[in-house]
């Protein structure tokens, strides 16, 4: 998994490229709520993801709570056909706010 | 003979005749004409206006009249009429008249003058305003059945009056027009017979449209029905919910002819559209119940099982209203019945509930259901012998090692090829717990894996895993979404053999095994670690979200099957998983 913080119109964004699994999840969560600590509007760009596993979304879960508690915004942006997948069948599509593009998210 | 053209010999033979006996010659080509005539039509008005025609043109009379026995043989009724007036449509009491008479007698009669006999009827004159002088009556009858009489009146030439020979002639021409009228009806007979031919072909085809269509193996319900008679008052039915669970039906209408057909058919009916939203089944016999109830036909019931299978676990819901009790097969050799807990259904309001259709609660373990109408049971296979529910469970037993459909097709196959009339319908429905089934038959057959991959229990060796499950799942032909699916699931269950079985020990391993045949999917994953807590591994869902119940929740979300069981080493933990898939190039 590589990954890159981009700060964009005041809000931060998380793009996270490749596998995020057992393997690469533990590094993911670290900058997830490194990224969340502090910062107003957080997205996470999942358009580079190939796969995700329960570890990587308990990483986006603990980040949606941790951003909550601080008062910011967390979302996820255009999510890969993996990604969705994996949400929709924890049944947490509902639970995260989508947006399709990076753009949609900044204005949102 | 040499050289004689064909026909030749004929036209010699004619020309004899007519020289020997004009009379015989010009009656013999009369006969046939006149057959000749009514070969061509079947229509028995225009047979007999036709015959009446001929008749009354070659004895010379200047009217003529055929008359039919109708309402029992109580009244003759003018069908043919010839001659300056037409009385078609006249009626005679049976005996009344020269008709009558002639009819009652079954022989034939002249009045040369009418005016000297007493049977002569002047009615007949008195409405017509013809004058009758002379009359000959022959009567027309095929193998001793009265059919009525033909009457000739008034002899166009000389005196007016009849002759001998000319009533021997009559007697020869009705004969043959009898046969004629004889054929007429026998065919109107056979046009009405092959009308209600057709309406029961419709009708038998109907019902069959209504069973369900046979699904493409693996599939855990299948059912047969084969009608005693054109129709049927027996059914089933079966289809699948949007959550993977199976809603199935059997049915008995009392009775079997057309009447238990179409109530048949209605029950069915209902089943389908009201099944699709009313998903507990003592509850839909109960709604079933009251719509039968409220139409009911005086006398007729429908005794009526109704289920619901979970593939995934292999559980029924079950409700009997009134039917022979349904057969559990168990894994190991034994049956049980599940008795009705409610009447036949059309007789009394049921209410759901604690009063109403209690549901059975049934889990299959690898067994089968079997629900089936008593036609089967009570069905002979020898003079006097029927199969009885231990002839049955023997064929069962039997062909235990074959699918449900083989099993079910063996005892409709005894019964029907045994030589006996039937009287019953014949209807088995068999609802078995596939997946339990199939594994087992695959241990039994030492099947031998696709893929057997034994990694380090470590989180860097996953993602290689993932691509071999890739790679086979698309080997097999999984459509490419169920591959993906696929992944998913064996990479969470990997990981969670890394991050809870092993709890970080480094050394630990792990042995994946990928078995495919018939549509069917299975994953082994083998670890030898301590046993599992089954509490740790159920499905937990979000809200609580920890990675570890996530995980569980998505293997149990994308698996048809997910079973913990101890590692056949003895030592460690097996984790099956099996899914049902249609091939990708199958679909298209």
């Amino acid at each position: 998994m590589k990954h890159e913080v981009i700060k964009k119109q005041g809000a931060s964004i998380v793009v996270l490229k490749g596998d995020v699994d057992l393997e690469s999840s533990p590094a993911a969560r670290e900058i997830l709520l490194k990224t969340v600590d502090g910062a107003g509007r957080v997205l996470v760009d999942l358009s580079s993801v190939t796969y995700i596993d329960s570890s990587g979304v308990a990483s986006l879960v603990e980040a949606l709570q941790a951003s909550k508690r601080n008062g910011g915004r967390f979302a996820l942006v255009a999510a890969s056909e993996p990604t969705r997948r994996v949400l929709e069948l924890a049944r947490l599509d509902k639970v995260f706010t989508l947006y399709a593009t990076v753009e949609e998210g900044i204005k949102a | 003979m040499k050289g004689l053209p064909p026909g030749g010999e004929r036209r010699n033979l004619n020309r004899l005749d007519r020289r020997e006996s004009p009379a015989l010659a010009g009656h013999l080509e009369l006969l046939a004409k006149m057959s000749g005539h009514l070969a061509v039509t079947l229509n028995i008005e225009e047979t007999i206006q036709k015959a009446l025609e001929l008749i009354t043109k070659y004895v010379n009379a200047e009217a003529g009249s055929l008359f039919l026995l109708e309402d029992n043989g109580l009244r003759l009724t003018c069908k043919a009429s010839v001659g300056p007036v037409d009385i078609r449509g006249i009626t005679l009491k049976s005996s009344e008249g020269i008709v009558g008479q002639c009819v009652m007698e079954n022989s034939s009669r002249m009045v040369r003058d009418v005016s000297t006999d007493p049977n002569f009827t002047h009615s007949v004159d008195e409405t017509t305003g013809f004058r009758t002088r002379s009359i000959l009556c022959s009567p027309m009858s095929t193998q001793n059945i009265r059919l009525g009489a033909i009457e000739l009146i008034n002899k166009k030439e000389g005196n007016g009056l009849f002759s001998e020979t000319d009533l021997m002639m009559l007697q020869t021409l009705t004969a043959a027009a009898a046969l004629a009228v004889r054929n007429a009806r026998m065919t109107e007979v056979l046009v009405q017979q092959e009308r209600v031919n057709r309406e029961i072909e419709l009708a038998i085809e109907m019902q069959r449209s209504l069973l369900p269509a046979a699904r493409p193996a693996p599939f855990p319900v299948c059912g047969i029905n084969l009608p005693a008679y054109e129709v049927s008052g027996d059914f089933y039915d079966f289809f699948e919910l949007g959550d993977g669970r199976i809603y199935f039906s059997l049915g008995d209408v009392s009775g079997k002819g057309m009447d238990a057909a179409l109530l048949m058919s209605k029950t069915a009916s209902l089943f389908r559209c009201v099944g699709k939203t009313l998903h507990d089944p003592g509850a839909l016999l109960v709604t079933i119940n009251r719509e039968l109830c409220e139409t009911a036909i005086h006398g007729m019931f429908v005794t009526m099982v109704c289920g619901m299978l979970d593939p995934a676990t292999g559980r029924v819901r079950l409700a009997n209203a009134g039917h022979e009790p349904p057969l559990i097969h168990r894994n190991d050799g034994s049956f049980s019945p599940v008795p009705a807990s409610a009447p036949p259904l059309g007789i009394i309001p049921l209410e759901a509930g604690l009063n109403g259709i209690r549901e059975e609660l049934i889990d299959l373990d690898g067994g089968t259901l079997y629900i089936f109408t008593d036609g089967v049971t009570e069905g002979r296979v020898r003079p006097g012998q029927r199969l009885d529910v231990d002839g049955f469970k023997a064929i069962i037993t039997q062909y235990n090692g074959d699918s449900a459909a083989t099993r079910i097709q063996a005892v409709v196959s005894r019964l029907r090829d045994s030589g006996q009339q039937r009287h019953d319908d014949i209807t088995i429905l068999a609802v078995e717990d596939l997946t339990r089934r199939m594994m087992k038959d695959d241990a039994s057959r030492c099947a031998v894996p696709l893929v057997s991959l034994t990694f380090p229990a470590r989180a860097e060796e996953l993602h290689p895993v993932r691509e071999v499950v890739r790679e086979t799942c698309e080997k097999c032909g999984c459509p490419p979404a169920l591959t993906q699916d696929l992944v998913i699931a064996i990479g969470e269950a990997c990981q969670n053999v890394v991050r809870h079985a092993y709890k970080g020990v480094a050394d630990g391993e792990a042995t994946l095994e990928i078995l495919c045949r018939d549509g069917m999917l299975e994953f082994c994953l083998t670890d030898s670690a301590p046993p599992v807590d089954q509490e740790k591994v159920k499905p937990v869902w979000p809200k609580e979200v920890h990675p570890g119940g996530l995980g569980v929740c998505l293997i149990h979300n994308i698996m048809d099957r997910v079973e913990y069981l101890p590692a056949p080493s003895g030592q460690g933990n097996l984790l099956r998983m099996v899914k049902f898939f249609k091939r990708h190039k199958d679909e298209t």
